[in-house]
């Protein structure tokens, strides 16, 4: 049986193709530019997916491949029951507060209602409660950066690489809720069960990425 | 979030005939090993958890049996005032799953030893049961995972963490991710030895050379004893390991952590998503119950087998 591997397409895919460019695990450049599901890999019996990071711990926690690259705030945000066999310290990013310039933390905390405006719900509300805050949490998908400009929400919470789109929207950093990068994630099942299989592939995934983005 | 359908399995014609056949097999095995049938109610009345089917009986919340080993626990510590030795059980068992896939009935055969001071001989007879679990069932070939739930409980009780800090090195240690273990202790005084220790756990997983990982665990010493027990273990089964299993050493299981207390069992086959049986020793649940007996035993997940063989039918022998 031929062994599946998943990885992210958008930001963190594109700078990981470019790194296992001349490995085994080097994915088939005229596959790429078709609408072929599964791409053929350099290595025989191994094929990759792409997908969209949010769906990704999904296919690897149901075993439908055994292997994945994502990034640890979406592997926080679903909590899926998989293997974290590497930090692959690439793709690294802040998960921060943000508000619009001249808005502190201190007068977020005395307001009565405070909304956030955010797509990691669960990394927000874990700090929320650390914080001994209550907000009421607006759940965005993409552009949340309009959130506090258009008036949905007071503040953000997003990951954060350069600062050049919060700057181009005026908005800034205020708080610092973790870190993320991107992670080697196995299968529970193809790991335990098939070692021998899997190890070899996920050592040639940890050569070619860690530490080099 | 996810979206959660209960899912309560019909079995139809062949699949009924193989849970049929699976539980007559086994529960012969068991029979034969010098274990005696139990069937406990299939509602049960005290500490009902909340992933338990519940509902209302007049005034009293009760809920389907959701555990064969809880509820055993409830009969025996009620019925015997001397430990019952060896018994067994097949049946259903009701509870919310964890995975959204799995059902919310789940059949199961397993057998349990309890007995009022256990020995080494204890725990290896309860693997050699299972080490012939795959043959009574026609599974072709299967691996066996032998842990130890010491080899993680000890260094964490010794360095004094709070649960809460034990969750989560529990947790990320669940996930084989020792930077997980160094992200969530930072600045604790045991980080780098606990994450060192976590390293020397997840580094290997295989016959009698992986417990030479523990060499680099500043733990080593502690955990002499695990050590000396998991090679014996691993020397006493390997002479009459049945054709087409395979044992391995895992030193990083931890799931169950919370309830087992010593060697762990854990079988697999070759690319199924999740592992066939487990169990291993709970010596914790009798003296809670106010009997001072050690106890250890297995579940056979036929559930589980029952979608392994629709879905990889090449991995069971044609009746």
């Amino acid at each position: 049986m031929s062994i599946l591997i998943a990885y992210p397409k958008g930001r963190l895919g594109d700078e990981l193709m470019e790194l296992l460019k001349e490995t085994p695990l080097a994915l088939d450049a005229v596959a790429m530019k078709s609408r072929v599901l599964r791409i053929p890999t350099a290595t025989p019996e191994v094929q990759a997916l792409l997908l969209k990071g949010s769906d990704l711990p999904r296919y690897v926690a149901a075993g439908v491949a055994a292997l994945g690259i994502v990034g640890s705030d979406t592997l926080d945000e679903l909590d899926m029951d998989l293997l974290e066999l590497a930090d692959l310290e690439f793709g690294a990013c802040r998960m921060s507060l943000c508000v619009p310039q001249g808005t502190t933390l201190e007068e977020l905390r005395n307001r009565p209602h405070l909304r956030l405006a955010t797509k990691f719900l669960r990394s927000t509300e874990a700090w929320l409660a650390k914080e001994g805050l209550t907000a009421e949490l607006v759940p965005l998908s993409s552009s949340v950066e309009l959130a506090p400009l258009l008036g949905l929400a007071d503040g953000i919470v997003d990951l954060v690489q350069t600062g050049g789109t919060l700057k181009a929207h005026g908005l800034v950093e205020i708080a610092l809720l973790g870190r993320s990068s991107a992670r080697l994630v196995a299968a529970r099942g193809a790991y335990l069960s098939e070692p021998h299989r899997i190890k070899p592939l996920a050592e040639i995934l940890i050569k070619a990425l860690k530490g080099k983005g | 979030m996810p979206v959660r359908t209960p899912h309560f399995p019909d079995l139809l014609f062949r699949a009924a005939g193989r849970l049929r056949r699976w539980e007559t097999a086994l529960m012969n095995l068991l029979e034969k090993s010098g274990c005696r049938e139990m069937h406990p109610s299939l509602v049960m009345r005290e500490g009902v958890p909340q992933d338990a089917l519940r509902f209302f009986d007049g005034d009293d919340l009760v809920a389907l049996r959701w555990d064969f080993t809880v509820a055993l626990a409830g009969v025996v510590t009620r019925r015997f005032p001397e430990p019952p030795g060896k018994i067994s059980y097949a049946g259903g068992v009701f509870r919310r799953p964890v995975q959204p896939w799995e059902a919310v009935e789940r059949f199961e055969v397993g057998c349990e030893l309890i007995e009022a001071k256990a020995n080494g001989e204890s725990d290896l007879e309860l693997a050699r049961l299972l080490m012939a679990v795959p043959g009574a069932i026609g599974l072709k070939n299967a691996i066996l995972h032998l842990g130890n739930a010491a080899l993680v409980r000890r260094p964490l009780e010794a360095e004094q963490l709070s649960p809460e800090l034990t969750q989560a090195v529990v947790s990320a240690l669940s996930r084989r991710a020792p930077h997980r273990v160094r992200q969530v202790l930072e600045g604790h005084p045991a980080a780098e030895r606990l994450t060192a220790h976590a390293q020397a756990l997840v580094s290997e997983l295989g016959g009698i050379e992986a417990l030479k990982a523990l060499d680099a665990s500043p733990y080593a010493e502690l955990l002499t004893l695990e050590r000396q027990h998991m090679a014996q273990t691993l020397q006493s089964l390997l002479p009459i390991l049945p054709p087409n299993l395979e044992l391995r050493l895992d030193l990083a299981d931890v799931e169950g952590l919370d309830f087992y207390t010593g060697p762990t069992l854990r079988l697999w086959a070759p690319g199924a998503q999740q592992e066939l049986a487990s169990g291993g020793r709970y010596d914790g649940l009798y003296p809670e119950l106010g009997k001072p007996w050690q106890a250890a035993g297995f579940c056979v997940r036929l559930s589980r087998l029952l979608d392994l063989a629709e879905t990889r039918p090449d991995l069971f022998e044609q009746p």
